[in-house]
């Protein structure tokens, strides 16, 4: 398989740096709250870690609500708003991988309040993964907030179409499952609109 | 088709080629990103074949019929598209006498069960189909490529091994760390893959063949077969909008020369190359010897991430996963309460033992399938290789149809009936087996006797094909305290086994039967089996004597670099016997604080004075409340209020111990996550709430059927169900579950909860009551049990 237009890249788990508020939001605490066992889930989820990206920048249509990409063609008036007066945009997908969320698993099978924070810094985790890489991919450009399918009106179902046209099956892993549901489960994919 | 030699054999005579790229190329030719190339077999058949013989006049020996993704898990009916990419090939392949036709496999674009949703069945019967359709077709082979997942891999190896004769190659996905992305490396995958009968494995895509190279190195130093390596031309970067391989064909061909010459046997071109490539490739790499491909004769089993090797240093397979003299666990697997299992087999994988095994036969069970449900749960949360205990040989096909990795089988012995019904399995999913030294005649009282046992079970496993290397014989520790000598035949026959290259194993607490303190005698022997060269072990982990002896003998017999293993055995050891930092903080201070460990001490504590009662009341309820209070009032966050409920479930579990069984108090609640989700976070936070304040929870885990559901309503009795969604799209599922079980019992009382959930939506789907969160459920299901 090949796809014409995609990269691929890494990132170092060590490198990532969580942003405070969006784990606090995510553990359910104050931006202050500081414990031991946090920082120790964390440590081990680094250790799990293998944060991949996938990208491809390519034209795109946008007429009121209806949002062309050439491989899908998108309905959504929160979509059309967002990408308005764009003639390209970025698609990308990340993930942690499939490590992580094994970890979850043997931690479920243990301590509750390990997985449960585990869990909450994997979310956070993927975020600043996502800001991450859209960071570098708009460097130079004006790109809009990036956007992803499930926020608002853009339709969950457009998740498989996306995924297949960034290969990210094989090159990231990234599978769905019947409910549509990204496996590895710390996964995001979304469109960012490039302004002319 | 017709004179030229098997594939098989071609390999053995010389370097043979793989085409390049199909995707690449159709690309080209218009190919929009994103779409099924498949689909080019229908709507652009001349063009696919055209591509077929840009390779075949380049050179390759094998042309990849264009049928990537057509299998039975993407398509409701592949069967065209596999036909019409069959058709190609061949056409194609028909104008080069010589040349070969591959059937091509590709990933699903699923994950199995447990990490994604698509059960290890159906992925078997979606790629059953290709299998099928190959033979029909006349391919000259299949190749199962791009896999990077080692389960799904398995899947597609068994349907093609289920539905054709064909010769299979097999190919992964490895990173630059040598792993496929669930985590799998090189030696785990040629350990199964060698098992289950591939006959060429080997790597494709993702990397270049010079980061190829580390991989393809581990896999020759431990593949008895040949291996192929179908690299990636370098690595994709996107310039003008296009992506472009950083290798040109020389540099490819440049470090492929460093493939062929490392000893791989079949080379290609996977994304990015073209027939250039291949055509060079060719040319560079033909002159090269081929290596002799030699039997590595290593015993070895394996899980989804790694080989275990036995026969270096001793190997330790923890025992505890075995009902006999244990009530709690018979009493877990009458209860198909799996947690039990769970925890025992993670606190062992803690305890340091490599191998897992796993018993559970009881007679009033249904041994095949709860020993299945078994493996599953726990390759889930262990990496370790498991041991598949049972003697039942419906059970051990089953279970060891589904494990994921090479298992260790327990047990074959000399008696015809035993060999004639393992054997078979051995040889088609692959395993090493344990061999007991007794048959019809019973045990012998010779270590020479047992010698020629094993002998014999090792002739009678050549037979069926399966290698010496794979049987590891157990020459059978008998009670010393009914047999005076029975310890030194034993002990003998282990040196005399080992002085002739055969592995073996001892279940060594056999050896003390009927005697006091146990563990004196058996670490003793277990010291002096180790010296007379045993290579594993089934152990008891826990006990200290044992772990001792392991560590001081690995140390003593330079098994253990620079002592690194026994120091950080022996730390470990010293901090646990060092009294506790909490002081003189009290139970309550040990709850609210999330101490589990603690808490758990001072409960064992407290009972020698305080009754279990006056524990739950004054202590464990009194922390819950407070943090709970806490929590409510927002002076807590939620991380704390689950620490707390952790400590107090150790705290609990103390507790229990100490209560008769029957004052169990019989408030119960079935939980599941809904089907076709897999989101179970918040209804675990729901189990350890309730379990905290002392409910007993029945937990079904996540992606529950429906029908599941009811089953065990009617196998417990429980009346009281909670079910939990995250997303929008399972509630129907919901929804099906709460009528499916008002349908049976009106009376049944369904809470529910999740992040899409609310009150007006929960009453939509006609849900007794909606639970905000893990308090609101626990508030519930006391009001519940307070009312009937």
């Amino acid at each position: 398989m090949s796809y014409a237009d995609v990269a691929v890249g890494q990132l170092c788990a060590d490198e990532l740096v969580l942003n405070p508020a969006e784990t606090a939001a995510r553990l359910g605490t104050s931006r202050d709250f500081r414990h031991k066992r946090v920082d120790e889930c964390l440590a081990v989820l680094r250790a799990n870690m293998r944060c991949r990206y996938a990208y491809a920048r390519m034209p795109v249509a946008v007429e009121g609500d209806v949002c062309d990409f050439g491989f899908m063609q998108v309905q959504s008036r929160a979509l059309g708003r967002n990408l308005g007066g764009c003639a390209e945009a970025y698609i990308f997908a990340v993930t942690l991988g499939a490590q992580v969320d094994r970890l979850l698993m043997r931690l479920a099978a243990g301590s509750q309040s390990d997985r449960f924070i585990t869990d909450a810094l994997a979310s956070s985790a993927a975020e600043s993964l996502c800001e991450c890489v859209s960071r570098q991919l708009a460097a130079g450009l004006r790109c809009r907030p990036r956007f992803s399918p499930g926020y608002g009106d853009f339709s969950i179902n457009f998740q498989p179409l996306v995924l297949d046209r960034l290969n990210a099956g094989s090159y990231l892993g990234i599978t769905l499952t019947d409910a549509l549901m990204m496996v590895p489960s710390k996964s995001i994919t979304a469109v960012m609109g490039i302004e002319i | 088709m017709n004179d030229k030699p098997l594939i098989t054999d071609l390999i053995r005579t010389r370097r043979v080629y793989i085409d390049g790229a199909m995707g690449t190329m159709l690309h080209r030719r218009g190919l929009e990103p994103g779409q099924p190339s498949e689909m080019w077999n229908i709507s652009h058949p001349d063009a696919v074949t055209d591509i077929h013989l840009q390779y075949l006049a380049a050179g390759c020996d094998i042309i990849t019929a264009n049928t990537f993704g057509a299998n039975g898990i993407r398509y409701d009916d592949p069967e065209p598209l596999l036909r019409a990419g069959m058709a190609c090939a061949r056409k194609a392949a028909d104008k080069y006498p010589g040349s070969y036709v591959a059937l091509d496999i590709g990933p699903s674009g699923r994950l199995l069960e447990p990490l994604g949703d698509l059960a290890f069945e159906d992925a078997v019967r979606g790629f059953g189909v290709c299998a099928r359709t190959a033979q029909e077709c006349g391919a000259d082979l299949i190749i199962i490529e791009t896999m990077n997942d080692c389960y799904e891999t398995k899947a597609a190896l068994l349907a093609v091994k289920e539905n054709c004769s064909l010769p299979v190659f097999v190919m992964n996905v490895y990173d630059e760390s040598g792993k496929l992305m669930t985590g799998a490396d090189a030696w785990a995958m040629v350990c199964m893959l060698e098992g289950m009968g591939a006959d060429v494995i080997g790597m494709n895509c993702s990397l270049g063949p010079d980061k190829m190279l580390p991989v393809a190195r581990q896999m020759l130093s431990h593949a008895s077969v040949p291996v192929v390596a179908v690299p990636n031309a370098g690595l994709p970067h996107v310039r003008d909008g296009q992506t472009v391989y950083d290798m040109d064909e020389q540099s490819f061909c440049l470090y492929a020369e460093q493939l062929a010459r490392a000893g791989v046997s079949v080379l290609g071109g996977c994304c990015g190359t073209d027939p250039n490539y291949i055509k060079l490739l060719v040319e560079k790499t033909r002159d090269i010897p081929l290596p002799d491909i030699l039997p590595k004769n290593e015993t070895v089993v394996s899980s989804y991430t790694h080989a275990c090797l036995i026969g270096a240093s001793p190997v330790l397979i923890g025992e505890r996963i075995n009902p006999t003299g244990k009530p709690a666990f018979k009493k877990a697997l009458r209860d198909s309460d799996m947690d039990y299992v769970l925890a025992e087999g993670i606190r062992q994988a803690d305890a340091g033992v490599q191998v897992l095994d796993v018993n559970v036969g009881l007679p009033e069970i249904d041994e095949r399938a709860v020993l299945c449900e078994c493996i599953g749960r726990l390759q889930a949360v262990t990496d370790l290789p498991l041991q598949i205990d049972t003697s039942s040989s419906e059970a051990l096909g089953a279970a060891m149809r589904i494990y994921n990795g090479k298992p260790l089988v327990n047990s074959v012995n000399g008696k015809e009936e035993v060999m004639s019904a393992v054997f078979p399995l051995v040889r088609k999913y692959g395993g090493a087996v344990i061999a007991l030294t007794l048959d019809e005649s019973g045990i012998p009282s010779s270590a020479e006797q047992r010698v020629a046992i094993a002998e014999k079970i090792i002739d009678r496993a050549a037979e069926y094909g399966i290698r010496p290397c794979d049987i590891i014989v157990d020459p059978l520790a008998m009670a010393v305290s009914s047999d005076p000598n029975g310890a030194l035949v034993t002990l003998r026959t282990v040196q005399l086994l080992h002085e002739r290259g055969i592995r073996t194993s001892l279940g060594v607490s056999n050896i003390s039967f009927g005697l006091p303190c146990r563990d004196k005698i058996n670490s003793t022997f277990f010291a002096e089996a180790l010296a007379g060269g045993l290579d594993c072990a089934i152990i008891n982990p826990f006990s200290s004597p044992m772990m001792d002896t392991y560590y001081a003998f690995r140390a003593l017999h330079a098994l253990d670099t620079a002592c690194a293993g026994y120091i950080a055995y022996a730390s470990d050891a010293a901090c646990d016997s060092a009294p506790s930092s909490v002081g003189d903080m009290t139970l309550r201070d040990c709850i609210e604080k999330g101490l589990s460990a603690d808490a758990a001490a001072k409960t064992a504590e407290l009972l020698k004075s305080v009754s279990p009662e006056d524990i739950i009341n004054l202590h464990i309820s009194a922390a819950l409340n407070k943090v709970g209070d806490d929590f409510e009032h927002k002076r807590a966050y939620l991380p704390q209020l689950l620490m707390s409920a952790d400590a107090a479930t150790a705290s609990f579990a103390e507790v229990k111990k100490a209560l008769p069984p029957s004052e169990d108090t019989g408030r119960r609640m079935i939980l599941a996550t809904v089907h076709g989700d897999i989101h179970d976070i918040g209804k675990n936070i729901v189990r350890v709430m309730l379990e905290s304040y002392g409910f007993g929870v029945i937990d079904l885990g996540r992606d529950v059927p429906p029908e599941k559901v009811l089953q065990a309503v009617q196998r417990s009795g429980c009346r009281l169900v909670g079910l939990s969604a995250l997303m929008t799209t399972t509630v129907p599922a919901m929804e099906r579950t709460i009528k499916l079980l008002h349908e049976f019992d009106p009376d049944i009382k369904v809470a529910v909860g999740g992040a899409v959930l609310n009150r007006e939506y929960a009453d939509m789907i006609h849900a007794d009551v909606y639970c905000a969160d893990a308090m609101d459920t626990v508030r519930y299901a006391e009001a519940y049990y307070a009312g009937i």
